[in-house]
């Protein structure tokens, strides 16, 4: 191949990736190294800002609001996680068979997935509104007590943890539909042949054969967990009594209700270094392990 | 396949939203203007109304009626941003980019961090001309346009006022009286335990406690009516947690939480909707709510708030049109004589009066234009009248909405049974007292 082919052809690969590039380095990057750069500063959005070195980064360490935001978020995170993952698991093993209309099981599981969740947040209002609302309703035709849902401090992260999970499990369940039809049967025959009931030759098989898929499904759903935003936003704004308050919404309040772009711009931050963490570590200890890589 | 939630987009994603407010910071561009003013010279300016549907199109055919009269202008109307509250948000990216507006929209809340731009112009000495009629506006929308005091940024935009509107058919329903202009707090208080029936889920009262200044502003009013004051002279303390305001704290913490007779809204939009199909008996709102009772067909009647000792004060929202300084004297004069002619009364019964907003200056309560309303939104007259009763500006400072959040949240959490209406409000104080001292 001649030099001049060679540029020629360098110019042509940059030629289709520029575009995107460009996008790439102006939506995502440079907003990122400017946010690092308000991170360091005082800003209402009008005035002149003022640096202030690592002065917003002290101020988290000692701010009760982001702290109690942290545990909501932690909280939600703790519900959702593992429920996502067992029903998806639960659902798509249900789902992997040859019955009687399986495609529209399956469609109906995946409808409430391509929902937006700002229409799931307003369900969610009419639903489980504790004077209102239907669930209430139902309780009451049964006799059992009324709840206050999303209006009882106690309740309010339980609601939203159900509803996004109504929306997302349809997410779990079709990363492990894929996954179990990846699965050779003639594994699952052999266990047979040996003797194996459906308990063991699922325990013993079948799951083992699904631990990297678990593995990226957790890491994925806790990386959405803990950037929880929308359902909050539409649902309890944060409340009842600041109850539902995650970072992101508090992150959002700093910065647009109370005009504190930089200390926002750390808190952004502050959610990036553990959401980054939390991925590195997660694929350090994959290649490690005999798990697999993320896919 | 891995679907991305807008909203959700993550970290850095919300930290890229931060940014694209402060995009360009640094190359705010600008050319030269005029140094000196030329009457006749062609100039265009740009408008931002901050309205949608019927009203940006009142306004965009008033600013056509001033371009015919004056043909050299040109005013390009457009709402500047989806809702009238994302309008900060542009005005803040326009600062930076140098793209913002000869005239704004602007809530009142947001007239300090405005005049603290150094963008304003400072109209002060030719409203003094009488022929502007400035002292007929309320004393709350003048504050507001001269929010440092000395700088006066802007015309008043849309003044209201909040008055009690109750709802007959649930006072019917309980067999109570309806309020009258002399209640005091106490009677409304009987009221809503009256009204209030769990076997019907009626409530006699609506508050909202999502923390925000919905929440803070249905405060003030008991807070005044009982002699207290939401800052010191100086403007640098919070003093809303004196008696006067414990008091006030107090009676709404008895409704809450012992009559159990009020709804308490987590949302800023709720009881207004439940109000409007009688399961609510009174709320305290202004006229932006006649007209979706209007359309519900709720059967209501509106007097004044409450008094302490014959004091019916009431808290007054002025919103604004903000003039920016663009360096250029011919558009620095045609934007103030839109906007003085704009809010002349003679344009402003064709636009607030005639869109549903109370009249600007008293004189037009006497217009056949605000008798059509009336007639159109029962109890508009009353909220005009109670506009007399809006003796006490909010306070303009900046850091208000620090203040504002703080105080939010302490009512919200007492409302719901949580601490106590001293501790919390001394708390929200001193919380308060901070962010003034930091902005």
């Amino acid at each position: 191949m001649s030099p001049g082919r060679r540029v020629r052809e360098g110019l042509t690969g940059w030629g289709f990736v520029a575009p995107a590039t460009l996008i790439v380095l102006g939506l995502s990057i440079f907003p990122a190294v400017w946010a690092f750069l308000l991170s360091l500063q005082d800003w209402n959005g009008f005035s002149v800002p003022e640096p202030v070195g690592l002065a917003n980064y002290q101020d988290m360490a000692r701010d009760a609001d982001l702290a109690a935001a942290v545990g909501h978020t932690l909280l939600y995170t703790a519900l959702f996680v593992p429920a996502s993952v067992l029903l998806g698991l639960g659902l798509a093993v249900a789902l992997n068979r040859r019955i009687v209309l399986v495609g529209v099981y399956r469609t109906l599981i995946f409808l409430p997935f391509v929902v937006s969740a700002a229409a799931t947040g307003i369900l969610t209002t009419y639903l489980f509104n504790p004077q209102f609302g239907l669930v209430n309703n139902v309780l009451r035709v049964l006799g059992l007590p009324q709840q206050g849902w999303l209006e009882d401090p106690q309740q309010a992260m339980v609601v939203i943890a159900l509803m996004s999970l109504w929306g997302q499990a349809a997410f779990t369940t079709v990363i492990y539909l894929a996954a179990l039809q990846d699965i050779p049967a003639e594994l699952g025959e052999a266990a047979r042949v040996d003797g194996a009931n459906r308990w063991q030759s699922f325990w013993h098989v079948t799951f083992p054969q699904l631990a990297p898929v678990t593995v990226f499904v957790a890491i994925w759903q806790a990386i959405q967990a803990i950037q929880l935003f929308d359902l909050v936003y539409t649902t309890t704004r944060g409340g009842p009594l600041k109850s539902t308050e995650t970072v992101v919404y508090y992150l959002w309040t700093s910065a647009f209700k109370e005009l504190e772009f930089g200390y926002a711009s750390a808190v952004a931050y502050g959610l990036f270094a553990v959401t980054l963490a939390i991925t590195i570590g997660v694929t350090i200890y994959s290649r490690r392990s005999t798990v697999g890589g993320l896919g | 396949m891995l679907r991305h939630h807008p909203l959700r987009s993550g970290a850095l994603g919300a930290a890229s939203l931060l940014v694209t407010t402060a995009l360009l910071t640094s190359c705010s561009s600008g050319t030269q203007g005029a140094t000196t003013l030329d009457e006749d010279a062609d100039v265009t300016l740009t408008w931002w109304t901050g309205q949608a549907d019927q009203a940006q199109t009142i306004l965009a055919g008033l600013a056509e009626e001033f371009e015919q009269e004056h043909p050299n202008v040109t005013i390009e109307v457009s709402s500047g941003a989806p809702s009238t509250e994302d309008l900060l948000q542009k005005l803040s990216s326009s600062f930076a980019g140098g793209t913002y507006p000869d005239i704004s929209y602007a809530f009142g809340s947001w007239a300090s961090e405005l005049a603290d731009s150094g963008r304003t112009l400072d109209i002060t000495d030719q409203v003094s001309d009488p022929a502007v009629g400035w002292e007929e506006f309320s004393g709350a929308a003048r504050a507001t346009a001269q929010p440092t005091g000395e700088e006066t940024i802007g015309f008043p935009a849309v003044v209201d006022n909040i008055s009690l509107i109750y709802n007959k058919t649930v006072f019917d329903r309980a067999g109570v009286e309806y309020p009258t202009e002399d209640w005091t707090w106490d009677d409304f208080r009987a009221a809503a335990e009256e009204l209030t029936d769990p076997a019907t889920t009626t409530y006699g009262y609506g508050y909202s406690v999502s923390g925000s200044e919905e929440t803070t502003w249905q405060f003030w009013p008991h807070l005044w009516q009982n002699g207290g004051e939401i800052l010191d002279e100086f403007g640098t303390q919070a003093t809303f947690d004196s008696e006067a305001g414990v008091e006030a704290l107090t009676l709404l913490r008895d409704m809450a939480v012992e009559d159990e007779s009020v709804y308490l809204d987590q949302t800023d939009t709720k009881f207004g909707q439940i109000f409007a199909s009688d399961q609510i008996g009174m709320i305290t709102s202004g006229p932006w709510s006649l007209y979706d009772l209007q359309t519900a067909g709720t059967d209501y009647g509106v007097v004044p708030l409450p008094g302490t000792d014959g004091d019916h004060t009431t808290i007054s929202g002025a919103d604004l049109w903000v003039l920016f300084d663009h360096q250029d004297a011919n558009r620095e004069y045609w934007a103030y004589e839109f906007t003085k002619w704009l809010t002349d009364p003679e344009q402003d019964v064709r636009w607030n009066v005639a869109y549903g907003n109370l009249p600007l200056r008293e004189s037009e309560i006497d217009s056949p234009e605000f008798a059509a309303q009336v007639e159109a939104m029962p109890g508009l007259d009353v909220m005009a009248a109670n506009s007399a009763n809006a003796t006490i500006p909010r306070p303009t400072v900046p850091g208000y909405v620090n203040l504002s959040e703080a105080i939010g949240t302490a009512i919200s959490e007492v409302l719901q049974g949580k601490g106590e209406p001293a501790e919390a409000l001394q708390r929200a104080a001193d919380e308060a007292t901070a962010a003034l001292a930091d902005s």
